[in-house]
């Protein structure tokens, strides 16, 4: 079989798994679990055959289909992996079999539903990342919002009826925004080049007056920074992350949210370049902003989940920092800091979901000494939050550190030159370091050690299957950790190319 | 005259004709009112099957010179308008077992077949009475409640103004021309003569109100929750593209220019907003669906804005994804003896735990016309306003998308029901009608091949 074929197949995979289960009869609850997870599994499989055979050294797409879908438009069914997103596509797959698994007793309402809307939505992440024809990708993006709307609604906790309006609301209002630049950016280009086109490869040789850059790249960071999010459109993050299941979660922390970093990095600054250079200063003032604020309000929280929620906000922080940053480092570290909160946040929140299946309670008042009662959990517990810190040898490190190299890197010249404010921004980054070590620890300390309470007592410690689970993403952080230069050369290229697009001009009637 | 262009030119037209009078001769043969299902459904099938081969083959013919063409393009509008009537009549299966109801439908659908293939008012004018005339008795037909009678009167008294002003803007336009050809409203809008823009904008006016836009709207909620569940979707359907295709027609490929934008351009932009905006204080089902239509009969009239060769592709396209919608959406809905208490939205309630096949056609009916990609509301949506983009009005088209925002809240509040919330025990449990599973699945599967290859047909519009 052709690698392209086998893209194709790990992309539909899931909607196929998605009509077999709506059309399966009811009432066989646990042939549906095992189901979904031989997908999931077989989906990983073929993804990771894939990433083998991905080749960093060759610069574009690799497995690559295209066939015309929309003929009158342009539009093409156009999916290909390269450097940007084979790490993303490997970290989905990753997730999926996880998700599956983590959610085997702790969804016992519409199971079939459940998993179908579990398929939906690792259909449209990963269709995301693949898509590279800009109508195909807001299909993608959009469709997302519809099994998420759905997980934190049906299976979510007290007050998800809120918490999922809301998510569906804020996202939908910035993508509605972003489907209007969607429609003029095509329009302008074909009323320059003649021939309509929706591919990202014709998008990005566009050129276009700068004010028209910057309004168009408005309304493609609106919808971009609602999805990371940045400070100040966060508000719905805490919300749907409190009210969604622990998969739901999951999702959201280890993927959905880096759709928004992903967006920025593949359409929002190649396509408006100039803009984007203008724009710097302000991106990378909210970009520390949420650092630091996101870690702040981590600190003060009560709910475990909340915690992490906040912690989510300051991680996104720095992979866009990175990648604002326009040094090769920097933006390596933004790559390899979105995957790494994708395994410590997905890792953290299923650890926070299997303590509320115990307990029934999130609150971290409740708990104490869990180190006594739950060893094994205790452990897993504690080098995640290590992880989460960035503590060398563990993912975390490597994304931070190289973010904030390539920040000070790029700052260093303009510091030099007179302009200190990058310089002040670089620092005042590092401070999130430290209060990401503060509201972790104290974390950890309150959770794990002091005097032992915890209620509904007795249970027992992790049962086979959330040690499997837990001991993938462990053994997933420290090869991330210790090994990243495997990752980092099939990104390389990829990153570099990124780094020249946005550093080129593309100012109408001026060749780049 | 050359009968035989005749008889092959308005085949759809003769088997609906035929189909009526076979009913009826039943009725009169039989001397009770007769079961006239199956031949109803047959003539309606045959004539929709008449129309597309009509298409298909490219027949091109005036049987009437200067009143009544034959072209593809109105072969394909009387195959659309046609076929969305089979899921109503499937779904009207028990609520109208009488012979009468599908007389009217049949007639309601010849007046719609005269509409798109008329070249002069006066043949316009005719079809859209004959289109038209079958509802008012359709909303009285099925009575449920007092209201309906009143309904009934609202949207008889409301469209007769339609007719009235419709006419006079045909008497204007033809004292500023003294031609009855369609084209002339084309003309008119070239020329900034008063006498012909005040022609043009009565006519547009009429058709506004035929299609529920605002502020010519008010009739349209009464008259869509007066009348029984078949009859609304046949309203919010049939008779909806029927009007769009009338508007269709007249415009033509005419560019529209101020000051007649502004008329063409406003009042649906608001209707957009307004049908959106007051869709989410309703608590009946049907109510809902009449703000919705509201709403979407905004989009529909944007599509104008757009230039002449797109407006025909956006405005078939989104009447075909919005018809088969909202018939999905009907054919699915549970149903039950005591009308008014199962029209509310809080029957819907639990309604995933009831009957999962009911709730998920719903939903998917919600979320297309929510406009959410992937499904085929979506690129109905984009085709409108990419055309209207390219028509030069960016901030236009801003704003309408931005309304169309304001629409997805209560499309999936329908969802947040059916799905999220327990059912309330005192609410009416009513079950989908006989046949609602083969309605739902003869629109759910042209939706499912539209979402996936919406190329293929739009090739061909």
């Amino acid at each position: 079989m052709a690698d392209s074929t086998i893209l194709n197949l790990v992309l539909w995979l899931p909607v196929l798994g998605m009509v077999a289960l709506l059309l399966s009869p009811r009432g066989n609850d646990s042939a549906v679990r095992g189901m979904t997870l031989g997908v999931m599994l077989l989906q990983l499989a073929l993804t990771a055959w894939l990433y083998r055979r991905f080749d960093g050294s060759v610069p574009g797409l690799q497995f690559e289909t295209r066939v015309p879908w929309i003929g009158d438009w342009g539009v093409y069914y156009h999916i290909g992996l390269d450097g940007l997103n084979v790490l993303l596509v490997a970290l989905t797959a990753f997730l999926g079999p996880l998700v599956v698994a983590g959610a085997f007793s702790a969804i016992q309402k519409s199971v079939k539903l459940f998993y179908a809307m579990v398929f939906f939505i690792q259909f449209a992440m990963l269709g995301t990342f693949l898509a590279q024809d800009l109508f195909l990708f807001y299909v993608f993006w959009e469709a997302m919002l519809i099994p998420m709307f759905l997980i934190i609604g049906i299976w979510g906790g007290e007050r998800r009826i809120y918490a999922t309006l809301k998510f569906v609301l804020y996202t939908a209002f910035g993508s509605i925004l972003m489907l209007a630049a969607v429609i003029y950016l095509v329009y302008a280009l074909s009323q320059s080049t003649g021939v309509p086109s929706f591919a990202f490869a014709d998008l990005y040789q566009h050129e276009l007056p700068v004010v028209v850059q910057g309004w168009l790249l408005a309304a493609f960071a609106l919808s971009f920074a609602i999805k990371v999010p940045m400070v100040p459109l966060h508000t719905w993050l805490p919300d749907a992350h409190v009210e969604a299941p622990t998969a739901g979660s999951v999702i959201l922390a280890g993927v959905l949210l880096k759709m928004g970093t992903y967006g920025f990095m593949k359409l929002g600054f190649p396509l408006f370049p100039d803009a984007t250079r203008l724009f710097t200063p302000a991106l990378m003032i909210l970009s520390v902003v949420s650092i630091i604020y996101g870690a702040c309000l981590a600190l003060v929280q009560t709910d475990i989940k909340k915690i992490i929620a906040y912690s989510s906000i300051s991680h996104l922080g720095y992979v866009m920092l990175g990648l604002v940053s326009l040094d090769l480092l920097g933006i390596q570290g933004a790559i390899i800091q979105m995957v790494s909160h994708g395994l410590v946040a997905g890792g953290l929140f299923m650890m926070v979901g299997m303590i509320y299946e115990r307990c029934h309670t999130r609150e971290l008042a409740a708990y104490g000494g869990l180190a006594k009662l739950l060893p094994v959990y205790s452990v897993f517990f504690m080098i995640l939050t290590l992880a989460s810190i960035g503590l060398p040898t563990t993912s975390g490190f490597t994304g931070e550190f190289m973010v904030l190299m390539g920040a000070f890197n790029a700052a260093w010249p303009q510091f030099q030159a007179g302009d200190s404010l990058p310089l002040v921004l670089a620092v005042s980054a590092v401070a999130g370091v430290v209060l990401g070590a503060m509201y972790m620890l104290w974390l950890a300390q309150r959770l794990l050690f002091g005097e032992v309470k915890a209620p509904h007592q007795p249970f027992t410690d992790l049962v086979a299957r959330e040690k499997a689970i837990l001991i993938a993403f462990v053994v997933a952080i420290f090869a991330l950790g210790l090994f990243p230069q495997g990752p980092l050369a099939k990104t390389e290229l990829a990153a570099r190319d990124y780094q020249h697009r946005v550093l080129a001009s593309r100012v109408e009637g001026t060749t780049p | 005259m050359n009968w035989s262009v005749i008889l092959t030119s308005m085949l759809p037209e003769h088997l609906l004709l035929i189909g009526m009078l076979a009913i009826l001769g039943l009725e009169i043969r039989s001397g009770h009112s007769r079961d006239g299902f199956a031949l109803a459904l047959l003539s309606v099938g045959a004539a929709a099957a008449a129309a597309l081969w009509l298409f298909v083959t490219g027949y091109l013919a005036e049987p009437f010179p200067q009143h009544f063409l034959v072209d593809p393009a109105s072969s394909l509008s009387k195959a659309v308008l046609i076929a969305l009537a089979l899921p109503v009549l499937l779904i009207s299966r028990d609520d109208f077992a009488e012979t009468p109801y599908y007389t009217l439908v049949l007639a309601s659908l010849y007046g719609a077949c005269l509409v798109v293939s008329s070249t002069s008012f006066p043949t316009l004018f005719l079809g859209i009475e004959i289109m038209s005339l079958p509802v008012y008795a359709l909303v009285l037909l099925g009575l449920l409640r007092a209201q309906s009678t009143e309904a009934a009167l609202k949207y008889l008294v409301l469209g007769g103004a339609a007719t009235a002003t419709l006419l006079m803007g045909i008497s204007l336009l033809y004292g500023w021309s003294g031609s009855l050809q369609i084209e002339t409203f084309g003309a008119a809008l070239q020329y900034s003569d008063p006498l012909a823009m005040a022609g043009a904008a009565l006519i547009v006016a009429a058709l506004f109100l035929k299609a529920a836009v605002v502020p010519f709207h008010a009739w349209a909620p009464d008259a869509y929750e007066g009348a029984s569940a078949p009859v609304t979707a046949f309203m919010a359907t049939v008779i909806k593209a029927g009007v769009l295709l009338a508007a269709l027609r007249i415009f033509g490929t005419t560019p529209v220019l101020q000051p007649m934008l502004g008329l063409v351009a406003m009042l649906p932009l608001l209707s957009m907003a307004w049908g959106n905006l007051a869709a989410i204080r309703q608590v009946s089902f049907r109510r809902m669906i009449a703000y919705s239509s509201i709403g979407h009969a905004g989009y529909l009239f944007y599509a104008l804005l757009g230039d002449g060769d797109g407006r025909w592709q956006a405005i078939v396209f989104y009447l075909i994804a919005y018809g088969l919608m909202n018939l999905l959406a009907f054919a699915a809905l549970p149903r039950g003896a005591d009308d008014e208490r199962q029209d509310r939205l809080d029957a819907l309630k639990g309604l995933y735990r009831r009957r999962p096949f009911s709730a998920v056609m719903i939903a998917i009916a919600m979320l297309s016309l929510a406009g959410l990609p992937p499904l085929p509301g979506f690129v109905a949506k984009f085709l409108v306003f990419k055309n209207v983009l390219a028509a030069g009005h960016t901030m236009y088209a801003v704003a309408g998308l931005v309304a169309s925002y304001l629409g997805i809240y209560f499309y999936l509040r329908v969802i947040q029901y059916m799905f999220m919330t327990e059912q309330d025990p005192a609410a009416a449990h009513g079950s989908p009608r006989r046949y609602a599973v083969a309605a739902s699945l003869l629109c759910l599967v042209p939706a499912t091949l539209l979402m996936f290859f919406p190329g293929w047909l739009l090739e061909r519009l």
